[in-house]
């Protein structure tokens, strides 16, 4: 009778009906389980003084001592104000840019100027941000840069690009638009495609001028896009991009006050300086602020506009 | 005449984004064939005076090239075939509507691309407990599910005809047999975009090198350039003979010749699959 009562589980009764579909998301499962949920174990060290020897259930438990060590120095301030600084930097640049893009190559009439410009601005998309450090230094590097070169011949003197802090965040602007544009703006065309040409019609109709068009029919209509385009870029905003700046800044610690981002702090501190607890406390701040700013912004988004929340 | 000064405007702006796209590939494929001795006294150029095939003699006269390019490969090739077929049988699972669970599975796909899974357990995860430091499968298996590409095909699994489905069930035939025999070949168009969207991650990653592999000699590509940007020893690294001490070493030349081994498969093919990715992300862009 037990027996009867526990196999009609609606649980068992699912997973034993639908047994072949289960099967065939198995290894995705076990893949999203054994990858992405089991390393947030990795939590738990933020709370410990974590030592290889002893392992993750045998270490030391020091409660908060590791965040105090952090909050006490002065890099958490400096990591997070260039984290959230650059990547706003970041997003609008890089949605600015291709919503330009997007109208603009939405409104040529020109097919083979259509796709190849479409085509240049797509390809920066597909190169590793480690090829993109190489191309920056072509232009950036003191003595053999294109850029110094330049400068010299206009009369101007050198700048010492790689020594000078204060200029990355804008270079570092540019890079990022120069690589997203092309993508964000694909993203785009593809939602003015899908626009009723109905609009346009009637538009036309009433005599308005394309720039009118644009402006009144097209960008609209593209704003729920941009609108969780943005969210997605919010929700993300304690979210350094490690890859970009560790390829194009590594460990220049000349640049880090206005590029070190807290991806490329707790990097440094795994790596280099082995302190897995501290690097956790770091990833655990991390995570938290990033929960935090997703849920109020997705709360505001739900207030403002229903359609661009993201859950 | 507003209207016409706009168009110009317009296309002046999209030449000059299109211009300065492009220029960074340019310096970067020029010069690589230019002469050494050129590149250290006059830097990088727009349009070399003097050319020379010497940065990729040296470098092809090595081993660690053609090292590095198996690595690459196995990798891509591995990891796109391993990376689509996971996803594919995946996002037929999480689209199909007999599927109880399909939205808290949806749910916890999705949330692993809102929060990072954490720099520090994911480095003890694949070096501490599965012991694959240095190995290439260290650079394959992380990648296997990315959840924004199992989404494309959540949606467009979505759009196919359910009778598909039930026709083939009326038949006797079970899900595993109905998705490899009928559902993976009529789609085929997306899973050829997702698999292209793998192989470009795969390519292109330096990461999960950076992180798992310590051997200088198994790091890929990618990190090749990392290695020839940084590395004072080249000669050693790029694996030429050490008898030839004579030679100059083409540093500068040698740095953009493998930037140009790196992405001239990519930019080779660009023009034939750029089509594929231009679709990927209008289905990506649908919301569902």
């Amino acid at each position: 009778m037990e027996r009867q009562r526990r196999f009609d589980l609606p649980f068992v009764r699912e997973l034993s009906r639908n047994r072949y579909l289960y099967l065939l998301a198995l290894p995705g499962i076990a893949f999203l389980i054994i990858f992405a949920y089991i390393p947030m174990l990795g939590h738990l060290l933020a709370f410990q003084n974590y030592r290889l020897s002893d392992g993750i259930w045998g270490s030391e438990w020091v409660g908060f001592k590791n965040f105090e060590f952090f909050f006490n120095g002065k890099d958490w301030l400096r990591v997070t104000v260039n984290t959230v600084f650059l990547n706003a930097l970041f997003l609008v640049s890089g949605l600015g840019s291709a919503v330009v893009l997007a109208i603009f190559l939405n409104e040529v009439r020109n097919r083979l100027f259509k796709r190849i410009t479409q085509s240049l601005v797509f390809l920066p998309y597909f190169i590793s941000w480690l090829v993109v450090s190489m191309m920056a230094s072509t232009l950036f590097s003191t003595s053999e840069g294109l850029i110094n070169r330049a400068l010299t011949f206009l009369g101007h003197e050198g700048v010492d690009w790689y020594l000078t802090p204060s200029v990355w965040p804008y270079i570092l602007t540019v890079i990022s638009a120069w690589k997203i544009a092309g993508y964000n703006s694909i993203i785009l065309l593809a939602v003015i495609a899908g626009i009723s040409s109905e609009y346009y019609e009637s538009a036309r109709i009433e005599g308005a001028s394309r720039m009118q068009q644009m402006l009144y029919i097209t960008l609209p209509l593209m704003r729920p896009t941009v609108m969780i385009l943005t969210l997605l870029g919010i929700g993300r905003i304690f979210y350094g991009d490690f890859g970009m700046i560790y390829a194009i800044i590594g460990d220049n610690g000349v640049l880090f006050p206005t590029t070190d981002v807290i991806d490329t702090y707790a990097y440094r501190s795994l790596r280099q300086l082995g302190n897995f607890s501290m690097s956790s406390a770091v990833i655990v701040y991390q995570s938290c602020m990033g929960l935090v700013t997703i849920l109020i912004f997705n709360a505001i988004a739900r207030k403002v506009d229903a359609d661009s929340r993201l859950f | 005449m507003r209207e016409r000064l706009f168009l110009v405007l317009m296309y002046a702006v999209l030449g000059a984004f299109a211009l300065f796209c492009f220029i960074p590939f340019w310096i970067v494929f020029i010069n690589s064939f230019a002469d050494e001795s050129l590149l250290q006294t006059a830097g990088y150029q727009l349009l070399p005076s003097k050319f020379s095939l010497h940065a990729y003699k040296f470098l092809l006269s090595g081993k660690q090239v053609f090292l590095s390019y198996g690595i690459t490969i196995f990798v891509t090739i591995a990891g796109t075939a391993l990376g689509v077929l996971v996803t594919a049988a995946y996002a037929y699972t999480l689209s199909h509507r007999k599927v109880k669970y399909r939205h808290i599975l949806s749910f916890l796909t999705f949330l692993t691309m809102l929060f990072g899974t954490g720099l520090v357990g994911f480095y003890i995860l694949i070096a501490n407990w599965l012991h694959l430091k240095d190995s290439v499968w260290a650079l394959i298996l992380p990648y296997l599910l990315n959840p924004f590409y199992a989404f494309i095909l959540v949606s467009y699994y979505r759009t196919l005809p359910y009778e598909l489905n039930e026709a083939a069930t009326v038949d006797g035939a079970n899900d595993i047999y109905i998705f490899f025999r009928i559902i993976w070949p009529i789609s085929l168009p997306v899973i050829a975009t997702v698999s292209l969207f793998y192989a470009l991650q795969y390519w292109n990653d330096w990461y999960l090198s950076l992180l798992f592999i310590d051997n200088y000699k198994m790091l890929p590509l990618q990190m090749m350039i990392r290695q020839l940007m940084s590395n004072l020893n080249v000669m050693a690294y790029v694996g030429v003979s050490q008898t030839q001490y004579n030679v100059v070493l083409p540093t500068y030349g040698m740095q953009l010749a493998i930037v140009c081994i790196t992405i001239g498969p990519i930019v080779f093919v660009y023009p034939f699959i750029q089509r594929y990715f231009i679709k990927g992300l209008t289905l990506g862009s649908v919301k569902g």
